[in-house]
């Protein structure tokens, strides 16, 4: 069966309705359903990504469009792992949101998806380096929300709590933002002849790297005022976004980086 | 006792060691350090000009490797009387570091950077920049030994993922910027039918390789759209220790012959498919296998903080209870 962006809304409607279930089960603690149904939503929307992948004859990584599905499918996935884990019962909640957010994106400015990957593409590092990258965005998405969240919170009293489940997602964040990071140093190693080029867009995941590494760090210290800890992880999600797609409209980094494939 | 114990192990474990030792050296010295290597790095841009990185090439960068590091044990083992030496292995030292690293490099993100820019536009040498790395690494190396010298008290999974991250971002980060003035990269343009011994390199002279590639037939593949979906040049290799291989390189797929990478680069666009001519890159890089060590290293350590999570690093505050 052929694929295309038109079939994307029956696929996007069906999964975002069974996450919001899990995400409305989550808050009753029905946990059982809440994972039945996120897990349901997570299969329906993966069916569409792999008939993209089967109909396109390439895993569809290439253009901004496609990896917002990805990431529309990491959130929720995030989501799950992460309520698995700590139990939280807001998470189903954000992570379906922000997740519709990047459906509807999708869905009011769809991008032309052509079957071509040029050589430089086609590789065994293509799908990890990115779709691990995609899952770290996705949780650090997660953790901005919360990170937001906490900032304008009048209470301080259950925010310790909270702090340490920033403090685990950003520990997951991490570990795959330097997974990606490293797959692609290794690919870049196969492909163009060097690990590490100082390409634009590598410029920018390590900037987005180091941000990460200085919450990390500033945790650490005895004294803390909790509003700079936020702060930290707001900036470095601006400029992870600046990584993201921001390089694509930055004018030093026009012509420069050989990351743009997505013009071409 | 519980309390004794607890508070034993934690100055084993280096957390109370941080408030107590570092006495009034806090953020703020962390932050007047890494103003002054700016300073510095600005008074050395200016006097001796940007950082030449082509003149550390094998052995001088063997001998600054073992210069540093030799710096490094100083630092940590007069750590007890030098009171600088011990802030620096310190998070209040680590923290303002990262702040000025993560500053300058977006300033070179927003920067357009070129080979022989100068100042801004050539962050790679451009002195403020390059001490900051370095002031970095150094708390890195000093960190690295603080750690494996409490390892005699305790030891822990925590160990474990601080000194693969640690030890491994040390490794790739030196031996990669120590290493760069020893890779070679050189292009070769091959023909049809006439085995190439010269290549050129980046600086655009003629070179006379130890192998020699002769171009069999170059391979190319198009979508309907006409844009390429595959080449490939099909190669014959002769080194001179004798070896006469016949293979194919294509793009994400080198081939490796004594120590050179060979990579396909590009070939005669106008001709397309038809082009007689292959443009083929020969890379050497004999610091690679460090380098790549670091990098499973960290990969290791980021295996651990996913599983660890917070605990990854420290003690929780809140294991008391």
């Amino acid at each position: 069966m052929m694929m295309t962006w038109e079939q994307f809304i029956y696929f996007a409607i069906a999964a975002v309705l069974l996450w919001a279930v899990g995400a409305w089960a989550a808050w009753r603690e029905k946990t059982a359903v809440a994972y039945i149904s996120t897990i349901i939503g997570l299969a329906v929307f993966f069916s569409f990504i792999l008939m993209m992948w089967i109909s396109l004859e390439r895993p569809p990584l290439r253009t901004m469009g496609e990896t917002r599905l990805w990431y529309s499918f990491f959130l929720p996935l995030a989501g799950i792992i992460v309520y698995s884990r700590w139990k939280y019962k807001w998470i189903l909640s954000f992570s379906t949101m922000l997740a519709l957010v990047f459906i509807c994106v999708n869905l009011f400015k769809p991008e032309i998806h052509s079957k071509t990957l040029m050589p430089a593409l086609q590789s065994p590092w293509f799908a990890p380096h990115v779709i691990v990258y995609m899952f770290a965005y996705a949780v650090f998405g997660v953790t901005t929300l919360m990170a937001i969240f906490l900032f304008f919170k009048k209470t301080q009293t259950s925010n310790i709590k909270h702090q340490t489940s920033l403090d685990n997602l950003v520990y997951v964040g991490l570990a795959f933002m330097t997974f990606g990071m490293l797959f692609g140093a290794l690919w870049a190693k196969e492909a163009w002849g060097h690990y590490w080029s100082w390409d634009p867009k590598e410029t920018w995941a390590a900037i987005t790297w180091f941000a990460y590494l200085i919450y990390i760090h500033y945790r650490q210290l005895p004294k803390q005022k909790p509003h700079i800890a936020l702060g930290i992880l707001l900036i470095s999600f601006v400029l992870l976004q600046m990584c993201w797609w921001g390089i694509n409209y930055l004018p030093s980094a026009q012509g420069t980086s050989v990351h743009t494939y997505s013009g071409s | 006792m519980a309390d004794f114990s607890y508070i034993c192990t934690r100055i084993a474990k280096n957390e109370i060691e941080v408030v107590a030792r570092t006495g009034i050296w806090t953020m703020k010295e962390g932050f007047l350090i890494g103003g002054g290597l700016i300073v510095a790095g600005l008074i050395l841009e200016l006097s001796v000009g940007p950082v030449m990185w082509e003149a550390f090439a094998w052995p001088v960068n063997g001998f600054v490797l073992a210069g540093f590091l030799t710096i490094i044990a100083a630092m940590f083992l007069l750590r007890k009387s030098v009171s600088v030496f011990r802030f620096i292995g310190t998070y209040q030292a680590a923290i303002p570091t990262l702040v000025y690293a993560v500053v300058l490099t977006i300033i070179m993100g927003l920067t357009r950077q070129t080979p022989d820019g100068r100042w801004l536009n050539n962050m790679l040498t451009f002195w403020p920049f390059v001490l900051v790395y370095v002031y970095m690494a150094v708390i890195l190396g000093v960190v690295i030994l603080r750690r494996f010298s409490k390892l005699r008290y305790h030891r822990s999974m925590q160990d474990v993922a601080f000194l693969l991250n640690h030890c491994g971002l040390f490794l790739a980060m030196t031996t990669a910027t120590l290493g760069n003035a020893d890779m070679q990269r050189l292009r070769m343009i091959t023909v049809v039918g006439e085995p190439e011994w010269r290549a050129l390199t980046q600086e655009g002279t003629i070179r006379v390789m130890p192998l020699a590639i002769e171009l069999k037939q170059f391979i190319m593949e198009t979508y309907d759209d006409g844009s390429p979906k595959r080449y490939a040049s099909e190669i014959q290799i002769l080194t001179k220790s004798g070896k006469n291989i016949h293979t194919t390189v294509d793009v994400n797929k080198p081939v490796e012959v004594d120590g050179w990478k060979i990579y396909q680069y590009g070939y005669d666009t106008q001709m397309g498919a038809m082009s007689q001519t292959s443009v083929l890159e020969l890379v050497r890089d004999p610091w690679l296998p460090l380098v790549y060590t670091g990098i499973y290293m960290m990969l290791g350590g980021a295996v651990c903080l996913f599983a660890l999570g917070r605990k990854s690093m420290i003690i929780d505050n809140d294991d008391r209870s």
